[in-house]
């Protein structure tokens, strides 16, 4: 019997670890993977660390992340432990209430943290804007910036500011260890303060202090929700980075990247946990013994006779610290930059490099959920981008708000090869403000394996044959626009009934079970893998799914027959865009044929670019792997005829009252 | 013994309202071996930190050589500490911890930065670890030391930077009995050898007494007494000093004329004078000074309540008339036997009332007063807490 609870507690165990660590092991497992499936293994490669180590906006992460946690763990060590130091000179209630009150911090939600720091940042900058500008107006000899964004500065404080409890928490119970009057006995030796600091209480404390720094430069690392929200529009972490990869779908350079970051945080953690081993150890023997190796040798290194080495390997390791962070600071922060935000994964990003090294200007590339999520965020004055891709209707919106800033047409003189069909819309109608980047319909895509019959109306996604298998696209003006085609309304209708009517159609599908989730870029994951039968999203989407479908996934396109919403996607400069020359010079290089060019081959949309447009399918056959043509019927899907547009209908941005419309009932669906 | 070396005029020292010494005068001469002996809180270790510049008095002044020294910071007095737990630098090995004072520089009087030469420091040392016993041991980490090894280095660490006093602040506390005895000794021939001023800290009376060239008792913040060992003994001024110094019975007598004083209305002849007639007095008698004789011979009769077996002698407690008192004596008395005492006019010793008066010296209560007499003084008396001691003191 009790034979038999061990191997049960051991099998339990077993489970539990294997629970734990089978993810992360799959994970470096598949990062060594020569194909790019996360499921089957192909052979043993590293080439996913090549071009890990080649892709320069990783690098530049990772430059980032290195910069702010050395920084952050030094300075945040530096006052922690100052900071622990004063908290043992208070008496015993205070100090406790203060150690309490450090510890909320570390216990507290990242998310809090983040939003909360953002929020006070942004607040600052506003009270500094208006600060500056009247300082500036009383006085010409000292001219104060008037406008302060979020960037590498804001998370470098937000970072000190999480990492100092850890400091403290390890610093705080060397000192309780430690023996008050060993501060009295070197001052009675003839110590000041500050040199009974250094000779006595720095070796005394010294573990804690080196832990506590270990400790906040993993935290530093791998933190990412902080980051996240104080970041800003120009920098990104590593994680940050990993976290904008794997909106469509986790490819094995995630998996490589990943796993560099995880073995690097064991590392740190493994390291840290030695120590401790050590020195519980060496507290624990105390008997007289012959001093090991290390020990004889660190003994002579503190030998007062050695003082000088000691200094000067000191001095040495201050040095190459400042190198190290002037050589980070210097290869991220020396060009001019232009700031970028674009939807999802939009662009082909060797056109980044190309464009970095013809020009020298450095992009910061940064994407967004939705059209409506890039607005809040530009509402929330936590961002400072130049350039946004962005929709039509919200270009519309955005100048009616005056959040846009004409565009310099005479430095963008590739716009002469933007197709006439694309100029001059509605959104924009004297085309003052506006680039066409991308254009293309919205349809439903669906799995042909996992569907009885031809799907061609927007029936589909309001009854219940699909039940669960259908997926809803999280985005309220799409899924209004389609639920209002069903009925025969107009997508621009400012109709409440109608509105209303197509929000119960949802709803009440919604209620009944039908949809398998809401989603986003998500979609990619689940159509791809064959995990759900119907979506509806864009067509160069679709292209880019198709080429990615698992085995056994069929997946169809079509525009159905009461029509569907066609729309463009356009570059814009923001009001008083800090960076507007460059600005300029990325939306020319970005209208140019050859841009327009890869980036169909990349992201599979439609350019408006009239000689990428005709020159597309030979651009196809002689870049594709074995000169296959272009399949017409697919062009026609990215790039779909006149008489299929017509068919169509784009969005005009609508009145104030039913966008509030659309936002409460979106909200009213709930998750 | 000369020169007067240190002196405490009117220090006060108070936490708000709490006023923890209450206006000390003291002196303490060059060379000698000064104790200030009192129980916990008494204001003991107070004037000790204050003496070494840990603390600042709240009034009076300070002065060494006759110089003013409130304000000078602790390391730039001549006088060093041995501090109660040792406090000895866990990261040091025996040597570095002795040569640590050493090897900081020091100003000359032209104000530049002067180091004493490693070989001094060296020789400084190793005389040092002579002095205390420890040739042999300068290799080895401290805490691989023995309680008793440590207050080794600790002395030697305080006394190689040549102090013009030494403050030991409980520095046997930590010790067990034989080695605390052996360590007295130890103090005591250091303390001749080096001829300097020690001033010692304690609560253990006999410590005080065996040591001392000078004992100040304190209690409540204020100096009871200051005297030779032999006086504070012999001639304590108060009934707190008569009972802290060795056991005593303190009756309540009236002094009726110079020599005779009057306990229990029977009058004893005495060798006090000057007090006024019929003046109400507090009189000290030891328990070794009482003989005990038959019961129809004795000066006073009583009966005895409980007999404890001390070696050396019984502790009898013998009722007299509802008063207990404690005799030591080589004579065994069975319990309930009526005995009779008497007492020689040199065993009687009269002191003015005072506000201990009726606090002490009555044996009602015996079990409980040697318990108390035998607790062993918690750590710092200042109210410093304990936590700070934690992990620090594994004999």
């Amino acid at each position: 019997m009790k034979h038999g609870n061990r191997i049960g507690s051991r099998l339990f165990i077993g489970l539990t670890f294997l629970f734990l660590y089978l993810p992360i092991f799959l994970l470096i497992v598949f990062s060594f993977n020569a194909g790019e499936s996360s499921a089957v293994w192909q052979g043993f490669s590293l080439d996913w660390y090549v071009s890990l180590f080649q892709n320069r906006l990783i690098m530049e992460s990772l430059y980032t992340t290195l910069l702010v946690s050395l920084l952050a763990t030094a300075i945040s060590t530096f006052a922690g432990t100052f900071a622990a130091i004063g908290l043992y000179s208070l008496g015993k209630r205070r100090r406790d209430a203060l150690l309490v009150v450090n510890d909320i911090p570390m216990m507290n939600a990242d998310i809090v943290t983040g939003v909360s720091l953002c929020l006070f940042f942004v607040a600052f900058f506003q009270g500094w804007g208006s600060f500056a500008q009247w300082f500036n107006s009383v006085q010409g000899a000292v001219e104060l910036p008037e406008r302060l964004t979020l960037g590498f500065g804001t998370m470098l404080l937000a970072h000190i500011s999480f990492n100092i409890p850890y400091v403290i928490l390890n610093v705080a119970p060397k000192l309780r260890q430690m023996d008050k009057n060993l501060v009295d006995a070197a001052q009675d030796l003839g110590c000041t303060w500050m040199q009974a600091f250094w000779k006595v209480i720095l070796p005394e404390i010294k573990p804690g202090i080196v832990s506590g720094a270990l400790i906040a430069f993993t935290m530093s690392i791998d933190d990412f929700v902080i980051s996240y929200f104080t970041a800003g529009s120009s920098t990104s972490t590593l994680a940050m980075r990993i976290y904008s990869m794997t909106k469509k779908r986790i490819t094995p350079e995630v998996n490589a990247v990943s796993t560099l970051l995880f073995l690097s945080v064991l590392a740190l953690l493994v390291l840290n946990n030695v120590r401790e081993v050590r020195q519980e150890r060496r507290a624990e023997r105390q008997e007289i013994r012959e001093p090991s190796f290390f020990e004889k040798l660190s003994f002579r290194f503190h030998h007062p006779s050695f003082k000088w080495v000691r200094r000067g390997v000191t001095a040495a390791m201050g040095c190459v610290f400042i190198v190290v962070v002037v050589l980070l600071t210097g290869a991220a922060y020396s060009q001019p930059v232009v700031n970028v935000c674009s939807l999802g994964e939009y662009i082909d990003e060797e056109l980044i490099t190309i464009f970095e090294d013809r020009t020298g200007i450095r992009v910061n590339y940064q994407t967004a959920e939705s059209n409506e999520a890039l607005y809040s965020l530009l509402k929330s004055g936590g961002a400072d981008y130049d350039v946004i891709v962005t929709s039509d209707y919200m270009i519309a919106q955005l100048i009616e708000e005056d959040m846009l800033e004409e565009l310099d047409y005479a430095q963008i003189p590739n716009f002469d090869l933007i197709d006439p069909r694309f100029r001059n819309l509605p959104y924009d109608p004297e085309n003052r403000y506006t680039v066409p980047y991308t254009w293309g319909t919205l349809g439903i895509i669906y799995n042909a394996n996992m569907v009885e019959e031809e799907i061609d109306s927007w029936s589909a996604l309001y009854g219940d044959e699909y039940a669960g298998n259908v997926l809803l696209i999280n985005n309220s003006r799409d899924a209004l626009g389609e639920a209002l085609l069903y009925l025969g309304y107009s997508v621009n209708t400012t109709d409440e009934a109608e509105i209303r009517e197509a929000f119960d159609l949802i709803a009440d599908a919604n209620a009944r079970g039908v949809y398998q989730a809401k989603v986003s870029d998500q979609v990619f994951q689940k159509m791809e893998g064959g995990n759900a039968a119907i979506a509806t999203y864009y067509a160069g989407d679709y292209l880019s799914m198709l080429e990615n479908q698992a085995d056994g996934v069929d997946l169809r396109y079509v525009i159905p027959k009461e029509g569907s919403n066609w729309f463009v996607d356009a570059l814009c400069v923001l009001k008083d865009a800090p960076h507007y020359d460059e600005a300029m010079e990325w939306i020319n290089f970005m209208a140019s044929t050859e841009a327009n060019l890869a980036n169909m081959d990349y992201i599979w949309y439609a350019s408006p670019n009239t000689e990428a447009l005709e020159q597309y399918p030979a651009y196809y056959e002689e870049n594709s792997e074995d000169g296959e043509p272009l399949d017409p019927e697919l062009y026609e899907i990215m790039a779909p005829p006149a008489e299929v547009l017509e068919r169509c209908e784009s969005y005009v941005v609508l009145p104030q009252a039913t966008r509030k419309l659309y936002n409460d009932l979106w909200i009213e669906l709930g998750a | 013994m000369s020169k007067e070396l240190i002196r405490l005029r009117d220090c006060v020292m108070s936490y708000g309202d709490e006023v923890v010494l209450d206006h000390i005068n003291l002196y303490i001469n060059d060379k000698e071996f000064l104790t200030l002996l009192g129980p916990s809180g008494c204001g003991k270790t107070t004037t000790l930190r204050i003496i070494g510049g840990f603390l600042s008095p709240t009034a009076g002044d300070v002065l060494f050589d006759g110089v003013r020294i409130n304000d000078v910071p602790p390391y730039q007095r001549t006088v060093n500490t041995v501090f109660q737990r040792y406090a000895l630098f866990p990261h040091l090995n025996v040597f570095e911890n002795v040569a640590f004072g050493l090897r900081l520089p020091k100003k000359d009087a032209g104000g530049r930065k002067v180091r004493v030469p490693e070989r001094e420091i060296h020789e400084r040392v190793m005389e040092m670890l002579e002095v205390v016993n420890l040739k042999g041991f300068e290799k080895r980490p401290v805490s691989a030391l023995s309680g008793g090894q440590q207050q080794r280095v600790a002395i030697a660490r305080a006394l190689v930077n040549r102090p013009k006093v030494l403050l030991l602040d409980e520095p046997l506390g930590a010790l067990d009995m034989r080695l605390r005895k052996d360590m007295q000794n130890e103090l005591k021939r250091i303390q001749q050898e080096m001829e300097i001023t020690f001033i010692y800290v304690t609560h253990d009376q006999e410590e005080a007494l065996a040591m001392s060239d000078t004992v100040v008792v304190m209690d409540g913040g204020r100096i009871q007494q200051i005297g030779t060992p032999e006086d504070i003994y012999n001639e304590p001024k108060n009934a707190f000093v008569a009972d802290f110094i060795g056991e005593s019975n303190i009756i309540d007598g009236i002094m009726r004329a110079d020599g005779v004083v009057e306990i229990f209305n029977r009058r004893f002849q005495c060798l006090d004078k000057g007090f006024a007639k019929d003046e109400p007095v507090d009189v000290v008698i030891r328990p070794e000074d009482v003989d005990i004789v038959e019961e129809a011979a004795g000066q006073l009769r009583g009966t005895v309540t409980s007999v404890t077996f001390k070696g050396v002698h019984y502790d009898t407690i013998v009722d007299f008339y509802g008063f207990k008192w404690l005799i030591q004596t080589t004579d065994y008395c069975p319990v309930d036997s009526h005995i009779g005492i008497k007492i020689d006019p040199d065993g009687i010793h009269v002191m003015k009332k005072s506000h201990y008066s009726g606090m002490f010296g009555d044996y009602s209560s015996y079990s409980e007063e040697y318990e108390e007499l035998d607790v062993v003084e918690p750590d710092g008396e200042d109210g410093e807490e304990s936590d700070s001691q934690e992990g620090r003191y594994e004999e």
